[in-house]
């Protein structure tokens, strides 16, 4: 039997008691007054009898009352003894319960266990120190906690994040965050940029990162976890930031390994595509000029596969990094130009073989741009693809490059070509999205779209997209110019390094093709 | 009398496992004036870069007893003396974020075979002073 029913029973008791005691005073009441006035049945008789039983009922109501409701006071008491403002109030006597004596101590200890977490008081008496116990909760708390003071050094490590960094108290206390932690961040929202941002318009704030990468003191083990952060500007311990790890380290673990895989299949494709390419290469230097002219068409069509192929092999790999967050860029100092010659050259013969001619027309002082030379030649690479493929009757596609408004360098490739109906329009920039119109006669993965909107955005620039069915299609996209990321550029590591189309090579000008 | 100018032709040593891409290589550099070696095994890779001079080292990553991070790690050795060679990663496989950053510490080129033929690495390795 619980609490509650206990209560019930020991109230209906309690009732019945009472009840009967009243019928008992009742009767009893009668019988004395029929005893003393045996013949007299009058008014005042009467009247007396009334007044007599009233009495009775009031008396039993306050007794009642006073019983039935001693537990709700208790708990009252109880509650209001751990309300903010209210605790002069005198704690309640958990003893002093006649009836549900059990179910009453029982909530009255649920309401300070509650109140617990922002209170030090206790129903009789308090049973440990508060900063001890919060003390103790750092230390036992199962996930690693630090907090960091304002001049950048860990204040404090519980033994969670001891353990987990597989450091000692010696190795952090009071040492700078950053030499301790090499923390990598999956983009450039990093923990000290969120702390700088904070300094400035923030009294209080949080965040939480995916997907961060620590490499330990051994330089083999690699944790990987997401990381929350509790900023305060004011706080009294001088503790700017408290940080807790959650240790991800397996599951990120499985899509690495999936990357690993992707990564292998691309190199099992990657060699035999190298051989395919060199020797058709070879085979056109040495006997182009001995070939009818159809079979230097087959020849070329073969060369045009085989470079498609090898710039899909490549598509996969990005679209795999991009959503394992494993996408990284490095921008250089490019002339915009250059860039787009390039990718011009790359799908010439694919255009030449259609009967296509791509040209360009680049504005008049174009500043240098700030891009991942590979990442963008990919862009430019596919879309001059999709051109090539729903160009339709057209012959002719076109490369516009100029300045924006905002001072941004803008390209639009267009194309007179077949146009993409307005019902597909919307989910053009997403994966595996194709025209389905299309699908029969013009081969593709989907991925090229994808692929050109994620490489953008990852450059800070923007891509759009307009056609019209029949009538053919633009797509442009911005990239920033040099001197608006200058001073970060030169900040980082990649100093002395140009990135070529495809691989890099050092202190040299890009080659030509 | 026409004065005639004898230019000895840049040494390649291509350190290459794969039979037919060290075939396409040595091809198309002969054919482009560079003087090419062939090797296929790492270890002896390395013993040729150290005992003969080369102007330019095309190091395959993949290749059998010692792999070409070792090797680019040996021949870039601050304890040993400097090697005049440029030397050129060439690969298939994607680096990891680690390797990368050694590579891009130690070598002088990085390409991806499959991205390049070999008539344009002939263009590339022409640009190298």
């Amino acid at each position: 039997m619980d609490h509650f029913h206990r209560l019930k029973r020991q109230v209906q008791h309690y009732i019945f008691l009472l009840g009967t005691l009243a019928v008992a005073f009742l009767v009893g009441g009668a019988w004395v007054i029929r005893r003393l006035f045996p013949d007299n049945n009058d008014v005042l008789v009467s009247g007396g009898l009334l007044l007599f039983g009233w009495l009775v009922v009031w008396l039993l109501s306050v007794i009642l009352t006073n019983y039935a409701l001693q537990p709700l006071e208790t708990i009252w008491r109880a509650i209001l003894h751990v309300t903010p403002g209210h605790t002069s109030t005198a704690p309640p006597n958990l003893e002093k319960s006649k009836i549900g004596q059990e179910l009453v101590t029982t909530l009255a200890l649920q309401v300070y266990q509650l109140a617990s977490s922002n209170t030090s008081l206790q129903p009789v008496k308090p049973t440990s120190n508060s900063s001890e116990l919060e003390s103790d909760i750092f230390h036992n708390f199962p996930l690693p906690i630090m907090a960091v003071s304002k001049n950048q050094t860990i204040s404090i490590a519980n033994e969670a994040a001891l353990k987990f960094l597989g450091l000692t108290k010696e190795d952090v206390f009071q040492k700078n965050l950053y030499s301790v932690f090499d923390l990598a961040f999956s983009d450039e929202r990093t923990l000290d940029n969120w702390l700088q941002h904070c300094r400035q318009n923030k009294a209080t704030d949080q965040h939480f990162w995916q997907r961060v990468r620590l490499k330990l003191a051994d330089q083999t083990t690699v944790k990987q976890f997401d990381l929350a952060a509790a900023y305060s500007k004011e706080n009294p311990n001088d503790i700017e930031v408290i940080i807790t790890l959650f240790d991800q380290t397996a599951r990120y673990q499985i899509d690495d390994e999936a990357l690993d895989f992707i990564a292998l299949a691309v190199h099992e494709l990657r060699t035999p595509l190298t051989a395919l390419r060199g020797y058709i290469e070879l085979f056109d230097d040495e006997l182009g000029d001995k070939l009818d002219p159809e079979l230097l068409g087959f020849m070329h069509s073969m060369q045009t596969s085989a470079q498609q192929l090898t710039a899909f092999v490549s598509n996969i790999l990005n679209v795999a990094r991009i959503q394992e967050g494993q996408l990284s860029l490095q921008l250089t100092e490019e002339t915009w130009e250059a860039v787009i010659k390039n990718a011009v050259d790359n799908m010439a013969l694919a255009a030449k073989l259609k009967g296509i001619s791509i040209d360009y027309t680049i504005a008049p002082n174009l500043p240098s741009v700030a891009v991942d030379k590979i990442s963008i030649t990919e862009v430019l690479n596919n879309l001059l693809d999709n051109a090539i493929k729903y160009s339709g009757s057209s012959k002719l596609i076109h490369i516009n490059a100029g300045l924006t408004n905002d001072g941004l360098v803008e390209t639009v490739v267009s194309d007179d070509g077949v146009g993409i109906p307005s019902s597909v329009m919307p989910n053009l920039f997403e994966k595996f999205h194709r025209n389905h119109r299309n699908q029969a006669r013009i081969g593709g993965t989907g991925l090229g779209l994808y692929l050109c909107a994620s490489l953008i955005k990852a450059h800070g620039g923007n891509i759009w997209l307009k056609s019209k069915e029949g009538e053919g299609t633009s797509v442009g996209f911005t990239v920033q110019p040099y001197s608006m990321l200058a001073g970060k550029l030169k900040d980082s590591n990649n100093k002395g390094i140009t990135r070529n189309a495809h691989g890099w090579i050092k202190n040299h000008s890009l080659y030509r093709r | 009398m026409d004065q005639t100018t004898t230019t000895t032709a840049k040494k390649v040593l291509c350190i290459e496992d794969e039979h037919f891409i060290g075939e396409l290589y040595a091809r198309a550099l002969t054919k482009g004036g560079y003087e090419v070696k062939v090797v296929i095994d790492g270890s002896e890779g390395l013993k040729e870069a150290r005992t003969n001079q080369y102007d330019i080292i095309l190091l395959d990553l993949m290749v059998p007893n010692v792999t070409g991070m070792e090797i680019l790690k040996q021949l870039r050795d601050p304890s040993q003396p400097a090697l005049k060679a440029k030397i050129i990663i060439t690969t298939n496989l994607e680096q990891k974020e680690e390797t990368r950053t050694a590579i891009e510490q130690q070598a002088d080129g990085y390409l991806i075979k499959a991205e390049v033929t070999p008539k344009q690495l002939v263009g590339i390795l022409d640009t190298l002073n």
